[in-house]
């Protein structure tokens, strides 16, 4: 990696004298020099830029190209053949695939609605002054965060467990339910299921992040509110919002992308069913690709999740207003 | 009295919110942590006694057993140093090259600043499965599939934004006054970053160190996708795998997510304070 820091050909040597002379042979010696010259800047960015066209942009533009051909790795014999928008008119006419879009859009705004409420509510519980063994709890309550989809799904798959889950358990003790439910085998209650799993998950980092940002407001703006007798909920609106809102924006749309993309809790719980029940475009693409290498149709579709993104990327700043400012 | 009516109103509010915070907060930590003690609770109860007709709430014959039985599965310990080989690797090339880049950004006024920071933005939205396709390919084509190395960089790449825009902000934090003068003194630029700069910022380093460290450990999808041997194989993808190809029992579920998970609580509780700063930084200005 060092070595791209570095001008490959001896042409970019001609600019530091230093060099020429030929005084210094020690490696660090010559890096330290070179960055006495003045496209130092741009050389310490050189290798993240290496690196984020040649494993992001360049993987984008192919992945777009790919989904205008007809490409099958399994046989990969055949090469590609260019068949335009057919991939894209093949997944239109299927039915299904409006399921799954509808599936999306309940999975990716029923999630950042309800981790964002959420998140909102805790952090501004832990915001109250002198509030006791505070950070302790906000240690804690960021858990959850930093376990592995994967482990999550499993704890979950066992907690609410058709015959062995202990959340059964105890709403049949709390006579909530009278018997015990399939809550993942069941179309109604599968997606809600799904939801939870990912709220455990997703809450902590609205709560960070806006927990974050309630403590950047400045005391005397609510000091101020008081003098003038405003009230707890005005305050409330007239400030905290106010305020909160590039905060806000930042991390919904950092959510939605990661809804959107990751198909992993669907893999481990419910593998998109029952029937299509749970089955999201992140999970569909996934499976077209790692199930029958069809990695044509399968780029079509994660183009359309891409334009998905950028559409409400686009109107939620605009709607938001936070770019007016900055 | 009508000023003292209102000071006590005005104090019984405040109680009466406290009570609710408390209460909101005492909610969430069960939500949190309960799951995590029930899995950690499981992990130790003998099979007999998760899968019983009548739960079981408190171990009564606590066992060692599943760690034991997991620990001596064949590859096991094989995909665990594949894990931890692959989020070595990849903290340090990120460490490495964010450093430099944020570096960059954080104390030079160059042309074209401004855009690639916000190019360095607008890539976290690229959808990875979309990445994934052409990078099966490519990585096929450099014979990097099925590699801890093609894996790491992978990573590397995903998790550069992020560090990138979390470093900025802990180097934006260093004076550039004491580089000044240990420029005076006759240190490099260079030298300057790696004797002045670093060390000051060294808890905003070892946060954003925890941060790609987490993200590479618990990744699953690429690694799913990018190998297909037991050799590069990590963690998440094997028990993910081993769960679906022999109905493993609970207990062992249980116990290779609280064995997976006890690094990750390790790295977090020990650096939790700067990265919850660098989160806030990173995010805000993201």
């Amino acid at each position: 990696m060092l070595q791209n820091a570095l001008p490959p050909d001896s042409q970019s040597s001609q600019t530091l004298p230093a060099v020429r002379k030929g005084r210094s042979l020690n490696p660090l010696t010559w890096l330290g020099e070179l960055s006495e010259s003045r496209y130092w800047a741009y050389l310490l960015l050189l290798p993240s830029l290496l690196l984020v066209v040649a494993v992001i942009v360049y993987p984008v533009f192919y992945g777009v190209y790919l989904s205008f051909q007809q490409f099958n790795l399994l046989r990969a014999g055949l090469g590609m053949k260019f068949v335009g928008l057919q991939q894209y008119t093949e997944l239109f006419a299927d039915d299904d695939f409006w399921v799954i879009i509808k599936n999306t859009f309940v999975w990716v705004f029923g999630g950042a609605f309800s981790q964002f409420f959420l998140g909102l509510v805790v952090a501004l519980a832990l915001n109250r002054k002198n509030l006791k063994g505070g950070p302790l709890a906000r240690v804690l309550l960021l858990l959850p965060w930093v376990i592995p989809s994967v482990v999550a799904g499993h704890m979950w798959a066992l907690l609410l467990d058709s015959r062995l889950g202990v959340i059964n358990d105890i709403l049949v003790k709390l006579g909530i339910l009278t018997s015990y439910r399939a809550w993942f085998a069941d179309p109604a209650t599968a997606m809600p299921a799904v939801l939870l799993v990912d709220m455990w998950r997703g809450t902590p980092f609205f709560t960070l992040l806006l927990y974050a940002g309630l403590q950047s407001i400045p005391e005397e703006l609510y000091e101020a509110a008081e003098v003038d007798g405003a009230s707890g909920w005005a305050k409330f609106r007239a400030i905290t919002i106010p305020m909160l809102t590039p905060v806000i924006v930042a991390a919904v749309i950092l959510r939605v992308i990661g809804l959107v993309n990751s198909p992993d809790l669907m893999i481990v719980l419910t593998n998109g069913g029952p029937g299509l029940a749970t089955f999201t475009l992140s999970l569909y693409a996934f499976q077209i690709a790692y199930e029958n290498f069809n990695f044509g149709a399968a780029a079509a579709v994660s183009v359309i999740m891409l334009l998905i993104l950028m559409v409400f990327t686009t109107l939620y700043l605009k709607f938001s207003g936070v770019t007016k400012n900055t | 009295m009508a000023f003292q009516n209102f000071r006590n109103s005005q104090k019984a509010m405040r109680r009466l919110y406290d009570a609710i915070a408390y209460v909101i907060v005492a909610c969430m930590l069960v939500f949190a942590l309960g799951p995590l003690v029930w899995t950690a609770l499981t992990s130790i109860k003998p099979e007999s006694d998760i899968v019983t007709n009548e739960m079981q709430y408190i171990p009564a014959h606590p066992t060692a057993e599943h760690y034991i039985k997991l620990w001596n599965r064949s590859g096991v310990t094989t995909m665990f140093r594949n894990s931890a080989f692959t989020t070595t690797l990849t903290v340090v090339l990120c460490l490495l090259v964010g450093t430099f880049a944020a570096y960059s950004i954080s104390r030079y006024r160059f042309r074209g600043r401004g855009g690639i920071l916000t190019f360095y933005l607008t890539i976290r939205m690229f959808p990875a499965v979309l990445m994934l396709l052409p990078l099966y390919i490519m990585l096929r084509n450099i014979g990097l599939l099925d590699s801890l190395l093609g894996l790491a960089l992978t990573y590397t790449t995903f998790s550069m934004p992020v560090s990138l825009l979390m470093l900025k902000g802990f180097f934006d934090a260093v004076p550039a006054d004491l580089e000044d003068a240990a420029r005076i003194d006759g240190c490099t630029r260079l030298g300057a970053l790696f004797r002045v700069v670093m060390p000051l910022a060294r808890s905003g380093i070892a946060a954003t160190a925890v941060l790609i460290a987490v993200g590479a450990w618990n990744e699953f999808l690429f690694a799913l996708m990018l190998t297909n041997s037991e050799s590069s194989r990590t963690w998440p993808v094997v028990l993910q795998l081993m769960v679906g190809e022999f109905q493993l029992p609970w207990g062992l579920i249980a116990a290779g997510g609280m064995i997976s998970i006890v690094p990750i609580i390790i790295f977090f509780a020990f650096a939790q304070k700067a990265l919850v700063r660098g989160l806030m930084v990173g995010a805000v200005k993201g």
